[in-house]
């Protein structure tokens, strides 16, 4: 539901108008622009970052050219902050958003989620120099998140998937405190300082932990991971011809293994489906 | 400067008392650093010996010599004319600071594949989305100082308001609440806009302020001469009060436009991309943040000094007018 003050004959006099977007609202303007506006990370390697060309790169941005190629469309990027994009109340100013979103209940308040494309294993994460062997040890250290992401509500035991084919999971880890960043390289970047430094451990997603260990981060990951999050494309809510649309789209590109291709050529791993 | 009298009195920086003080303090605070194992002790390395060695002996030994090659530097500084202390020192420091990003073993060759776009892309977003802000935040600014100095209360009620509000309020919520909180009354706003609207909105309300204090300390006199002489508001304003008001006012502007140029980094959060929003992604792919990070830093420097200039040089320019 979208609210709509009117300016109406100045200052002192305005009137409150609530209407619903239309159906297939949405899905007509993309159409009609001729462009499907993407909302991404820019400084998330492999899912989305810029390449050495200063272009848009990576496994998200690859599934979202493709779904636009099927809509018929171009595509374009934008990269507003991540809590900007998780708010909802998009205003056109963005169509959809591929950008590893878990599908929770309260996001399910503001938007709609019409397919999860991908599952990523989230793990615990501690600076090579650290003597942790085990998840429990974890418990009562100082751990970093990004602020408002499935880490750091899992560490707040307040994260709940509501998604088709998630997999149960409990909550191992009680930290003694939570530290939020505004994203996962400056998590990284703080642990990799030296083991208890800022940090004793993180938790994020595998492939973006697998990628800053090749880049040699002096970090380990520690036991198996602790759940596994089920990513979503968004949409703003209110257009279901829009949602639908999306749907059948994902469901084409994971029959034919186009997102099976798409991960294995950013990842080595086949991240399309549930284990 | 601030007085240049005639007095003749020695330098405290070659008073011998002076010199063999600091040299003991700046000694006792090298040797709380164990030197032996870098630059400094190779000159040093004959006497001292392997940096495992040299211990207590080469640890004094060094701060030693470092603490007496600072003083000379010192008291040889204090000999020369102004113009050649501002050289020398200012060479020193950079040098010093340089030294320092020198030893984080940067990769200079990514900071020059990057260098470009960030100067295309981030600079020119930057230096555009401050400029626009400037330009509209002064104009904001001098109606805010005349409502605020204006004896209509309804004028002064909104000024107080206006400046009370955005001067207390974080630079960075305005820009979220204008972003996010303007589409709720049914105007959507693009990033740009947004964060330009913001900055303008802030700074004017700081330099309201500024404003009004220079006006205001132009004397009572200068009014009601004008006054006396038929001139109506407007051009009392323009042709009296304004042109004495300004000098006074430029060196807290210029202040406020450095910072403006700084504080336009607060829109990368809405996805604009400009120098740090690039400082924080472009170094992202191969894990390279620290390169962006000084790279940026140094560019925003840059940018300061050259406003610096200007700033002095319109400063000197009203300077020289007015005697």
């Amino acid at each position: 539901m979208k609210i709509k003050n009117c300016l109406l004959l100045g200052l002192a006099t305005m009137s409150l108008a609530t209407s619903a977007a239309l159906a297939g609202e949405d899905l007509d303007r993309v159409m009609e622009e001729g462009v499907l506006r993407v909302a991404t990370e820019a400084d998330w390697v492999p899912q989305s970052f810029l390449d050495d060309n200063n272009e848009m790169a990576g496994f998200n941005v690859d599934v979202a050219r493709e779904i636009a190629r099927r809509l018929g469309v171009e595509v374009a990027f934008v990269t507003p902050a991540w809590e900007v994009i998780t708010a909802g109340n998009w205003n056109n100013r963005w169509d959809i958003s591929v950008g590893s979103m878990t599908p929770t209940e309260q996001r399910a308040k503001v938007l709609n989620f019409p397919a999860v494309y991908c599952f990523t294993p989230a793990v615990a994460v501690v600076h090579a120099d650290s003597t942790v062997q085990e998840i429990a040890e974890l418990n009562d250290q100082r751990i970093g998140a990004v602020a408002a992401s499935t880490f750091e509500l899992y560490l707040q035991h307040d994260l709940t998937i509501d998604a088709k084919g998630a997999l149960p999971f409990d909550y191992q880890i009680n930290p003694g405190e939570i530290r939020s960043y505004p994203t996962s390289s400056a998590v990284y970047d703080d642990l990799r300082l030296g083991d208890g430094v800022r940090l004793d451990a993180l938790i994020d997603a595998m492939p973006a932990i697998l990628a800053a260990i090749e880049n040699s981060y002096p970090l380990r990951i520690v036991g198996d991971p602790v759940f596994y999050e089920p990513l979503a494309i968004a949409i703003d809510r209110g257009d279901q011809e829009f949602n639908d649309e999306l749907a059948r789209i994902v469901a084409d590109m994971r029959a034919d293994g186009t997102l099976t291709t798409i991960s294995e050529q950013w990842y080595g791993i086949d991240y399309s489906a549930a284990k | 400067m601030l007085y240049v009298d005639t007095v003749v009195a020695e330098r405290l920086v070659h008073r011998p008392r002076f010199i063999v003080a600091m040299v003991v303090v700046v000694s006792l605070a090298l040797l709380t650093f164990n030197l032996n194992d870098t630059v400094f002790a190779e000159i040093l390395r004959p006497i001292i010996g392997a940096p495992d060695q040299a211990g207590w002996f080469g640890r004094l030994s060094i701060a030693f010599i470092l603490s007496i090659l600072f003083m000379l530097n010192i008291v040889v500084i204090g000999f020369l004319q102004f113009k050649l202390q501002l050289l020398i020192v200012w060479s020193e420091l950079l040098l010093l600071f340089l030294f320092f990003f020198y030893g984080f073993e940067l990769d200079f060759d990514f900071i020059r594949t990057k260098f470009w776009f960030l100067v295309t892309q981030g600079v020119f977003t930057t230096l555009y989305v401050s400029m626009v802000s400037i330009v509209l935040a002064s104009i904001v600014a001098l109606f805010g100082a005349v409502a605020k100095l204006s004896s209509n209360g309804f004028a002064y009620a909104i000024a107080s308001f206006y400046t009370s509000l955005f001067r207390g309020v974080p630079l960075l919520m305005q820009v979220y609440l204008i972003y996010l909180g303007l589409p709720q009354l049914g105007y959507v706003i693009d990033a740009v806009p947004a964060g330009i609207l913001a900055l303008v909105l802030c700074y004017g309300a700081y330099m309201t302020e500024i404003f009004r204090g220079g006006i205001q300390s132009v004397s009572k006199g200068q009014w009601e001469a004008s006054r006396a002489l038929g001139f109506k508001f407007g051009l009392t304003m323009r042709r009296i009060i304004l042109p004495q008001a300004i000098p006074l006012i430029i060196p807290s502007t210029g202040n406020q436009f450095i910072a403006m140029l700084k504080d336009s980094s607060l829109v990368s959060v809405i996805g604009v991309w400009e120098l740090m929003f690039l400082a924080r992604t472009a170094g992202s792919k191969d894990f390279r943040h620290m390169e962006m990070l000084i790279t940026a830093a140094l560019i925003y420097w840059a940018l300061s000094i050259i406003l610096e200039l200007i700033q002095s040089r319109i400063e000197r320019h009203y300077r020289t007018q007015s005697h």
